[in-house]
C-alpha cells in the first residue's frame, strides 16, 4: 500500500527500535576502541618527551595523533558511521562543528580586534601626564 | 582574621529580617496580592477536592499536549508580571521630568532588569516552546514526544526558574543590570547584594529545562515521524521546530558557561570578568552576545513556522514557495550565527571586524524577507477568511517589515554609532519582538486554542484584543523612536530634556491602550469559556486545516491517533479530505489495537521542587541547604532510572469507542460537503 512511501522510515529508525548487535559484537567494538585510544595515548605522551624524531616535527605529530584520537572516539564510542541510519548524526556533527569553529573562530578575531578604535596607548599616556 | 561563622549564618547563610522590603509599599503589596491569590487558588482546590485530578491529570502527566498547555499557562502569568513591568516603566517615564517620578533609582533599575529577563526567558520561551511541545507531535501524526518525563523536567525546571525570578520581589531584590548583567557592573564590587544570584541561578535552573526541551523536540522531528511523512513533507511549523531547537542545542550551553563563569567570579574569587587581574568584561559581551543572537531566532522562528500555517489556512492554499521557506529556515539557522558582534559594534573593534559582521546582519535579512513573500503569494489569489489569527499575521506582517528595516538599519555599523544603546534601538527591539514573537504566540494561541480544549474563542473579543493591542503597539513604540532620534537613552530613571517628554507621555498612552488589548484578550478568554457549549468544536476541524493536527478529534484523545495516519505528500490532511470527498468514503470500521502509552510520572515536579530549594540556597548561600537540595534532585533521578513500569496499555476497545465518535462526526462532515 506504501510501499514508497514507507522507505524513508526504513531508513530512519526511532530511538530503541535499532537492530539489536549480541552483546559480544559490541565489547568487541568498544575494545577495540578503548585500544587504539589508549595506544594513541600512549604515542603522544612518548612523542612529546622523545629525542628520537627531528624536533620541530612534534607539534605537527601531536596534532595528527589528537585527530586521530578524535575520530576514534567518534567512530567507536560515538558510533558516527556512514550506514544508512547515520545521516542525522553525521550532519548534527558537522552542524556542532559548524557552530563551535564560527563560535571560538569569531571570538578569537574579535578579541583580538579589540582596542582598534581606542587611541595608542602611549599617546593616551603623554596626553594625561 | 575574619569572625567565626555564628550558627544563624551556618543555618540561614545570608538570610535575615532585613531581605524583606518592609520600606517599600510596592513591592510588598504587589507581592502580598499575589501571595494571597496563590493562597486562594491553593484552598479553593483543596476545598473543592480537585487536587487529586491536579495532580494526576496536569503535575505529573507526561503528555506532551498538557505539559504544552502548562508551559502556555505560565508564560501568560509572566506576560502579566512582565507586563506590569512595562506599566510602571512607562508611566515613569512619562512622570520622571525634572523630577525623581515615582520609582526610585534602585527599585526602577530593578523593575528594568526583571522586564527584559521575565519577557524572554519567561513568557517568550515558554510561550514557543509550549506551542511546539502541543503541535509539533500531533502534526508530524505521532503520539508522543521523544522523551516524555524529560518533557516534564524541562517544564518543571522553567517553572523553578520563573518561580525564582517572582520570589525576589519579596525577599531580597533583583537584578540592577539590565537583563543580560553585564559587568564589571554585575561583578561582587558593583553588585554586592543577592539580585544577581537570583538571576544568574534562575536563568541557569531553566536554562536546563530549555535545553533539555530542545534535546526533545530535535529528537521528536528527526526520529518520530509517522508513515511517508519525508522531510519535505513536514509542516513549515515542523520544520521552524527543527531549526529552533538546533539553535537552542547549539546556543544554549553557550549561555549556561557564561554565567557559570560569572557566578565564579561572584562566589570563588575568580576573575574572568573583573576589572583587575587580567579580567576582560568584553568577554562577557562577546560570549553573551554568541547565546543572544541565536537566541532571536530561537524566538522568532517558531513564530514564522505559526504564521505560514495560519496564512496558508486562512487563505485556503497550500503554502506558496515551501521548498524556498524551508532553505530560508535553515538559512536563517546557519547565519544567526554570525552576526553576534552587531550587538557591540561601539566596543572598540576595527573596521574589518564591524564591517563583515555588519554585512552578515544584512545578510540575514534575506531569507527573512524569502518569507514574507512566500506568505504575501499564499494570500495573492485566496479565498482569505480574517478570523483572528489571521488578524494577528496579517498585523504581523506590517509591523515586522517596519522592524525589520529599523533592523537593517542599525546593522550598518556607523548608524549603530549614532543609535547604539538610544530608545531608538529599544523601540526596533519591541518592534520586532511584540510584532513577530508576541503576535505570533498570539496567533498560534487563537489558532489552536480549539484544538487543546475543543471550543472554539469568541471571534468578537478576540478581533477587539487584536485592534487594540496593535494600535497600542505603534501608540507606545512609534514615540520611542522619535525619542531615541532626539538623543534619549535607554534606561532612564528621570531626564531634563523638555523636547523627549511629550513622547514620553504618548508612550504611556499607548502602553494604557496595549493594556486595553490584554484585558480584552482576558475578557476573550472569559467570555469563550462560559459560552464554550456553544462554541464547541465537534468534528476537530473547525478551521478547514489542512496539516494533521486537525485529522484528530478536539481536544485529541491522549494517543493522539488512534491509527498513525499515511501521509501522500504535503498538507496531509487536506489530501486526505480530498479524498474522501471524491471517493464517498465507505462506512466500514477499521481494525483497531492495543496503544502503548507512557506512564505519569512525578519526577519532573519533584525534580524541581528540590531544584527550587538548590537555587534559593545557592542564592542566599546556606550551604547545607544546598547540598540538600542536590542531593534531593539527584535521588530522584536515580529512582526514575531504575523505574520498572514506564508504559500502560489502552485496550484496542477503549480506543475504537474514542474514534469512533469523533469519526461520526467526521464522515457527516465530509458528507454535508459533498452535497453543497
Amino acid at each position: 500500500m506504501s510501499d514508497q512511501t514507507h522507505m524513508h522510515v526504513e531508513h530512519d529508525i526511532a530511538p530503541g527500535d535499532e537492530e539489536q548487535h549480541s552483546v559480544g559484537e559490541r565489547i568487541i567494538g568498544y575494545v577495540v576502541g578503548l585500544g587504539l585510544a589508549l595506544l594513541l595515548t600512549a604515542t603522544s605522551f612518548f612523542i612529546a618527551g622523545t629525542d628520537l624524531v627531528w624536533q620541530p616535527s612534534i607539534p605537527v605529530a601531536l596534532i595528527v595523533l589528537a585527530i586521530a584520537q578524535m575520530g576514534v572516539h567518534l567512530v567507536f564510542f560515538l558510533h558516527i558511521t556512514t550506514g544508512p541510519d547515520n545521516t542525522n548524526n553525521v550532519l548534527a556533527l558537522a552542524f556542532g562543528l559548524l557552530v563551535v569553529f564560527l563560535v571560538v573562530g569569531g571570538t578569537v578575531w574579535i578579541m583580538s580586534h579589540l582596542n582598534q578604535n581606542m587611541p595608542p596607548m602611549d599617546q593616551f599616556i603623554r596626553m594625561h601626564s | 582574621m575574619p569572625a567565626a561563622p555564628t550558627v544563624e549564618a551556618m543555618m540561614l547563610g545570608k538570610l535575615d529580617w532585613s531581605a524583606i522590603p518592609f520600606d517599600q509599599p510596592i513591592p510588598l503589596i504587589a507581592g502580598g496580592v499575589v501571595l494571597a491569590g496563590i493562597l486562594a487558588v491553593l484552598i479553593w482546590v483543596v476545598v473543592k477536592g480537585h487536587l487529586p485530578y491536579l495532580w494526576h491529570e496536569w503535575i505529573t502527566s507526561v503528555d506532551h499536549k498538557r505539559i504544552g498547555v502548562m508551559y502556555i499557562l505560565l508564560a501568560s502569568m509572566m506576560l502579566l508580571r512582565g507586563g506590569s513591568d512595562a506599566i510602571m516603566m512607562r508611566i515613569q517615564q512619562a512622570i520622571a521630568y525634572q523630577s525623581q517620578g515615582y520609582l526610585p533609582p534602585e527599585h526602577y533599575n530593578q523593575i528594568f532588569s526583571a522586564h527584559g529577563t521575565i519577557m524572554i526567558f519567561f513568557v517568550a520561551m515558554p510561550f514557543v516552546i509550549g506551542l511546539m511541545n502541543l503541535i509539533v507531535p500531533l502534526q508530524l501524526g505521532v503520539r508522543d514526544v521523544a522523551f516524555p518525563t524529560l518533557n516534564s523536567v524541562g517544564f518543571w525546571l522553567t517553572a523553578t526558574g520563573a518561580l525564582l525570578v517572582n520570589l525576589s520581589l519579596v525577599i531580597g531584590e533583583f537584578a540592577r543590570t539590565g537583563w543580560l548583567a553585564f559587568p564589571p557592573l554585575s561583578e561582587l564590587s558593583y553588585s554586592p547584594g543577592v539580585g544577581v544570584d537570583y538571576y544568574a541561578w534562575s536563568l541557569q535552573i531553566s536554562g536546563v529545562g530549555t535545553l533539555v526541551a530542545g534535546i526533545n523536540l530535535v529528537t521528536t522531528v528527526l526520529k518520530l515521524r509517522t508513515k511517508g511523512m519525508n522531510y519535505l513533507r513536514m509542516p513549515m511549523f515542523c520544520w521552524t521546530t527543527l531549526a529552533s531547537n538546533l539553535l537552542i542545542v547549539a546556543a544554549f550551553p553557550i549561555l549556561t558557561a557564561t554565567l557559570a563563569m560569572l557566578l565564579l567570579d561572584r562566589y570563588l574569587g575568580f576573575h574572568f570578568f573583573t576589572n583587575e587581574a587580567g579580567g576582560n568584561v568584553m568577554m562577557f559581551m562577546n560570549l553573551i552576545w554568541a547565546w543572544g543572537h541565536p537566541e532571536v531566532y530561537i524566538l522568532v522562528l517558531p513564530a514564522f513556522g505559526i504564521f505560514s500555517e495560519v496564512v496558508s489556512t486562512f487563505s485556503g492554499k497550500a503554502l506558496f514557495g515551501y521548498r524556498s521557506m524551508v532553505l530560508a529556515t535553515m538559512a536563517i539557522c546557519v547565519i544567526s550565527f554570525m552576526v553576534w558582534l552587531h550587538h557591540f559594534f561601539t566596543m572598540g573593534a576595527g573596521p574589518d571586524v564591524n564591517a563583515i559582521f555588519g554585512i552578515a546582519s544584512m545578510i540575514i535579512a534575506v531569507p527573512t524577507g524569502v518569507k514574507i513573500y512566500n506568505w504575501l503569494f499564499t494570500m495573492y489569489g485566496g479565498r482569505i477568511r480574517f478570523a483572528t489569527p489571521m488578524l494577528w499575521a496579517v498585523g504581523f506582517m506590517v509591523t515586522f517589515i517596519i522592524g525589520g528595516l529599523t533592523g537593517v538599519l542599525v546593522a550598518v555599523p556607523p548608524a549603530d554609532f549614532m543609535l547604539h544603546n538610544s530608545m531608538f534601538l529599544v523601540a526596533h527591539f519591541h518592534n520586532v519582538i511584540i510584532g513577530g514573537v508576541l503576535f505570533g504566540a498570539f496567533a498560534g494561541f487563537e489558532y489552536w486554542f480549539p484544538k487543546a480544549f475543543g471550543f472554539r474563542l469568541d471571534e468578537r473579543w478576540g478581533k477587539l484584543a487584536f485592534w487594540f493591542t496593535f494600535s497600542g503597539f505603534y501608540i507606545t513604540f512609534v514615540p520611542l523612536y522619535v525619542a531615541g532620534m532626539l538623543g534619549m537613552t535607554r534606561r532612564m530613571q528621570h531626564y531634563d530634556v523638555a523636547e523627549w517628554r511629550p513622547w514620553m507621555i504618548v508612550a504611556a498612552i499607548g502602553m494604557a491602550v496595549l493594556s486595553i488589548g490584554v484585558i480584552c484578550q482576558i475578557m476573550q478568554l472569559v467570555v469563550s469559556i462560559r459560552n464554550r457549549e456553544a462554541l464547541r468544536d465537534r468534528t476537530g476541524d473547525p478551521w478547514d486545516g489542512r496539516s494533521l493536527e486537525w485529522a484528530t478529534s478536539s481536544p485529541p484523545p491522549v494517543f493522539n491517533f488512534a491509527f498513525h495516519p499515511d501521509v501522500r505528500g504535503e498538507d496531509a490532511y487536506w489530501d486526505m479530505k480530498i479524498a474522501a470527498q471524491q471517493q464517498s468514503l465507505e462506512h466500514e470500521e477499521p481494525e483497531y489495537h492495543d496503544i502503548e502509552m507512557p506512564r505519569n510520572s512525578p519526577t519532573g515536579f519533584v525534580c524541581a521542587f528540590f531544584a527550587t530549594i538548590m537555587g534559593f540556597a545557592l542564592i542566599w548561600h546556606i550551604w547545607w541547604l544546598v547540598i540538600l537540595g542536590s542531593l534531593g534532585a539527584f535521588a530522584t533521578f536515580v529512582v526514575f532510572a531504575w523505574r520498572d513500569h514506564d508504559e500502560y496499555v489502552i485496550p484496542a476497545a477503549e480506543v475504537a469507542a474514542i474514534d469512533r465518535v469523533n469519526l461520526e462526526e467526521r464522515r457527516n462532515l465530509v458528507s454535508m460537503a459533498g452535497a453543497i
